[in-house]
């Protein structure tokens, strides 16, 4: 449960870490984009050394990095055996217990799941560096020239604040509530499919009650201290463009430029 | 009364429930059906859209793929990332949006009612496989890059879509009651709406 409490951001001091938000979220979009269109071995050497450098200058373990990425491996197995099955074209490569396996399919896999992999670990890369209050903010500017056809870009993101001061509170709230239940001798184990499903209400209601609770009161406080919606209000962290932030982008641009000549 | 604090402050806190409902098994072991994890995420969409009404239920969704995307572990199995839209079962996530407005969509145009509520259920219900399984044949072949027919794709979800709707409709049945005790513990929930 930890990893939601902390959520997967690592305090550190690394010139990653130090990138202005908006340019880490902005590059990384680009990344996955791109990442689609790349097709000789060359591209993907490219993407690949530009991954490792990107983890090099986090600072960060790379038993930590591999940990987070662990919910993933799956995912890029399956895709794997999955076309290895299915590819039925060819020439056959060797045969397991009669199976045929195809050399398309075993290349084509292979380049799926680097594709995947490389994915994971930008974004992965990103959430590691940048803490939940800084990517809001990020996603708020980014997104902001959308205000202008009315879409409630500043809403949007004080919602993602506030669920993420939110998550460890109710998170709790949800232990408490189970162990409270358990105690009184909740039981679904047994029993018909109707009363099991009955016996949710025990569970949920509280959560929901508890939780619109806490809402209530966090809206009665805004409201006491005059919030009136996005116009015309500071912050309290300014995000802004240093030297580093520049050379990174530069740097990003030279990657895009090898990536079209040797595309 | 201003109710923008109020809309937003009750928009994030179903962008948590949203979170806590993809992984309710991890603290309520007892919500296995033969071995399966449970999850309510499907129903706490059909909740936004009623407690929420069409606009605020959509925008809670909004949120709760915007955190996830931006990297906070909400998602099932607490994971995160937009890797998430173009896997497999990225429509599923993405249906939330829409299951949450048709269902405020019904429930804001007809009176309450258990019949009111059984129809809402169902529609979301069935806009969650109807977003979710041509999304998954179209991640199947052209991001994975496979090849499985939109047929099988549906074949594949009968038994989960079978499971959900027993669930999802049983849930339905103690909604009047549900809906009515939350109400009554928190007043303003009941004037945001609509």
């Amino acid at each position: 449960m930890n990893s939601l409490i902390i959520g997967q951001y690592v305090p550190k001091e690394s010139i990653i870490h130090q990138l202005d938000s908006r340019l880490k979220i902005s590059i990384v979009f680009i990344y996955v984009i791109i990442l689609f269109a790349a097709e000789t071995s060359l591209n993907y050497l490219l993407f690949f050394i530009l991954s490792i450098l990107c983890m090099s200058l986090t600072q960060i373990k790379l038993s930590f990095i591999i940990k987070g990425l662990k919910p993933v491996w799956f995912l890029i197995v399956i895709t794997f055996v999955l076309h290895i099955i299915l590819t039925r074209e060819g020439d056959i490569w060797f045969d397991i217990f009669g199976f045929p396996v195809y050399k398309e399919a075993i290349i084509k896999g292979f380049e799926i799941a680097l594709r995947f992999f490389l994915l994971i670990l930008m974004t992965t890369l990103l959430t590691l560096t940048t803490s939940p209050i800084a990517i809001t903010d990020a996603v708020e500017e980014l997104l902001s020239p959308l205000k202008k056809v009315n879409v409630p870009v500043h809403e949007l993101a004080l919602t993602m604040s506030i669920s993420l001061r939110f998550i460890p509170t109710l998170i709790q709230e949800v232990d408490k509530i189970s162990k409270a239940q358990a105690s009184r001798g909740l039981d679904f184990r047994t029993g018909k499919m109707k009363d099991r499903v009955q016996a949710i209400i025990p569970l949920i209601l509280p959560l929901f009650i508890s939780a619109f609770k806490r809402a209530e009161e966090l809206a009665f406080a805004m409201e006491a201290r005059g919030y009136r919606g996005g116009e015309g209000r500071t912050k309290y962290r300014e995000l802004r463009f240093k030297n580093a932030d520049y050379i990174a982008g530069l740097s990003f641009i030279l990657f895009l430029v090898g990536f079209i000549i040797t595309r | 009364m201003n109710n923008l604090s109020f809309k937003l402050a009750f928009a994030a806190i179903f962008v948590v429930l949203m979170a806590i409902g993809a992984n309710i098994a991890t603290w309520f072991p007892l919500l296995k059906v033969s071995g399966v994890p449970l999850t309510l995420q499907t129903f706490f969409a059909i909740l936004a859209g009623l407690l929420l009404g069409k606009k605020l239920g959509a925008f809670s969704m909004v949120a709760y793929l915007a955190v996830g995307a931006v990297g906070i572990p909400v998602f099932a199995d607490l994971s995160a990332g937009v890797i998430h839209f173009i896997r497999p079962t990225g429509g599923f996530l993405i249906s939330f949006v829409f299951v949450a407005f048709f269902v405020g969509l019904i429930v804001e145009k007809s009176e309450e009612s258990i019949k009111t509520y059984l129809i809402a259920t169902f529609v979301g219900l069935m806009t969650n496989y109807l977003i979710g399984t041509p999304f998954m044949y179209l991640s199947l072949n052209y991001v994975m890059e496979t090849s499985m027919s939109l047929v099988t794709a549906f074949q594949i979800m009968i038994p989960f879509f079978i499971k959900d709707f027993i669930i999802t409709m049983a849930a339905a049945v103690v909604l009047p009651q549900f809906i009515t005790r939350l109400t009554k513990a928190v007043p303003s929930l009941a004037t945001t709406r609509s």
